[in-house]
């Protein structure tokens, strides 16, 4: 079922099946419609083959055996496994690791080695610090790539760069991962994806046209979110020209532990739910805040985690659809939304 | 002498009288705080402040055992609501205090052991979470909405030894 009011920028919004209904939410909660829009880019000429990809990201895995988060890891595979149809392959939005360690990464590899597809991933900052992503290399290979399926290019950056705070401090490589392990830590400065990506990236896409579907994959948000929590990348307005050509560019992104939607130019952006623990959204407005969740209550031990799951159409809409563990979405969120 | 003017000289005494006594009356209080005394005051808020942000960062091994702090779901305090307390509470039935709810956390997502409500380090982490909602309105009771602290800047915080959020401390 179209859900399109209006193929307009300015008109529509839409979430699947449930537009009447959308409309009545939106007006209850004192959305204006046209303010609010929701909109998807014109969509590429070129067809895509209709699939349906999903996200897992910051399971933020302890050393401890039996520890609550690699269960809910275990049930974020679960979940997964059980959609159907079976998505064509999982995208992991990274901080498999909570402390960088190689037990820590190695437990969450063996635990995603149950996902019945394809599992694509990117580090996130918990990763990385304590050996500059030695361990996570060596069991997940590279950090930057490329691949094209059924007509959708895909790209995944490290994102979570920063200047080097360490050597001349004298830190040892536990006290620069101690550092970064902290959300709101003033000492490592904001990250990003740094020269070689930048080059990188723009070599990668030099040669698709302009109508080619393109979806990025970061760890953090491609957008100044809230610099002050890293949820922000420094170079995205860098990556947000390379990638301007487009008609339409997705982004979807982990470390924020929470729903969110925000669209900048021709590039949407989606967070993912965490695994572990949700994040609460900072104190800053937000241009699309009916796309929050639900407030986290800490009774119910994972509320306000879970997966998410993108399904595209032949002309590059996306349908996305997060999954909690609990019920932890507002009405206006639970069916989804298309970008 | 006029029934007048012996009305206003009355006036002019009891006026007199008033002001003496106002006057005597600003030197029976406590003179203010020198600006020494008041760095002092201050110095001690910030150091329990700091000592705060070292608990809610792990700093305190008992408090966890699952590796879990505060600070990893409460970044600068967020969502903790220290302005909205005391509220009822679900987990407990009735209306508790916010350091009770700081002990709720501690004992059940970190499973650590409770701090003294009377002690230091209780003071501490609540002198932290009210510093970052300084300003902000207090409503004791309602919280159906996730609250957020003040907005901190960028590469502004602490200068303290970093504790180490999450790191496992189980023996």
């Amino acid at each position: 079922m179209s859900d399109i009011v209006d193929h307009s920028r300015r008109q529509f919004l839409s979430f699947a099946g449930k537009a009447g209904l959308t409309t009545l939410v939106a007006q209850a909660v004192g959305i204006n419609l046209g303010v609010v829009d929701i909109v998807r880019a014109q969509t590429g000429k070129r067809g895509v083959e209709p699939f349906r990809f999903a996200i897992v990201s910051d399971s933020h895995l302890y050393s401890m055996p039996d520890h609550k988060f690699d269960q809910q890891l275990a049930e974020a595979v679960a979940q997964v496994n059980a959609m159907t149809p079976l998505p064509d392959f999982v995208l992991f939005g990274g901080d498999v690791a909570q402390n960088g360690t190689e037990d820590q990464l190695v437990k969450g590899s063996k635990i995603l080695a149950e996902l019945k597809m394809p599992l694509k991933i990117i580090p996130g900052e918990h990763d990385w610090y304590l050996d500059m992503g030695d361990a996570w290399r060596g069991l997940f290979g590279d950090e930057t790539w490329s691949f094209n399926h059924k007509g959708v290019h895909f790209i995944g950056l490290n994102s979570i760069l920063v200047r080097d705070f360490w050597t001349e401090a004298g830190m040892t490589p536990l006290e620069r991962m101690t550092v970064m392990e902290m959300l709101e830590s003033p000492i490592p400065g904001p990250w990003g994806v740094h020269e070689k990506q930048l080059e990188w990236l723009a070599n990668d896409v030099k040669d698709l046209a302009p109508d080619t579907p393109v979806v990025i994959f970061t760890h953090s948000p491609l957008w100044d979110y809230y610099p002050r929590w890293n949820f922000q990348t420094s170079d995205a307005p860098e990556i947000r020209e390379i990638l301007s050509k487009f008609d339409n560019v997705m982004s979807y992104h982990g470390h924020v532990h929470q729903t969110l939607y925000n669209r900048i130019g021709n590039m949407s952006s989606v967070a993912a739910l965490g695994t572990a623990w949700p994040w609460p959204y900072p104190p800053v407005e937000l241009a699309f805040p009916e796309t929050r969740m639900n407030r986290a209550d800490p009774s119910i031990a994972t509320d306000g985690m879970g997966t998410q799951v993108i399904d595209l159409s032949g002309s590059f809409e996306g349908l996305v659809q997060y999954k909690p563990f609990e019920d932890s979405l507002t009405p206006f969120m639970r069916d989804g939304f298309k970008v | 002498m006029t029934t007048n003017k012996m009305l206003k000289i009355e006036r002019v005494l009891a006026v007199s009288a008033l002001a003496a006594v106002l006057a005597a009356g600003t030197s029976w209080a406590r003179a203010p705080f020198t600006d020494e005394e008041l760095a002092a005051q201050k110095a001690a808020l910030v150091e329990s402040i700091a000592l705060g942000y070292d608990l809610w960062h792990g700093s305190r091994a008992d408090m966890t055992t699952n590796g879990l702090a505060c600070g990893n779901c409460h970044p600068d305090t967020a969502a903790s609501n220290p302005q909205t307390f005391p509220k009822y509470m679900t987990m407990y039935g009735k209306v508790i205090p916010f350091r009770e709810m700081v002990n709720w956390c501690i004992e059940n997502p970190q499973a650590g052991t409770r701090l003294d409500v009377d002690g230091d380090d209780m003071t501490a982490m609540e002198a932290y979470a009210f510093y970052l909602h300084r300003g902000k309105e207090i409503t004791p009771g309602l919280a159906s909405e996730q609250t957020t602290p003040i907005v901190v800047e960028y590469g502004t915080g602490f200068a303290r030894t970093p504790t180490g959020i999450g790191v496992d401390n189980r023996p």
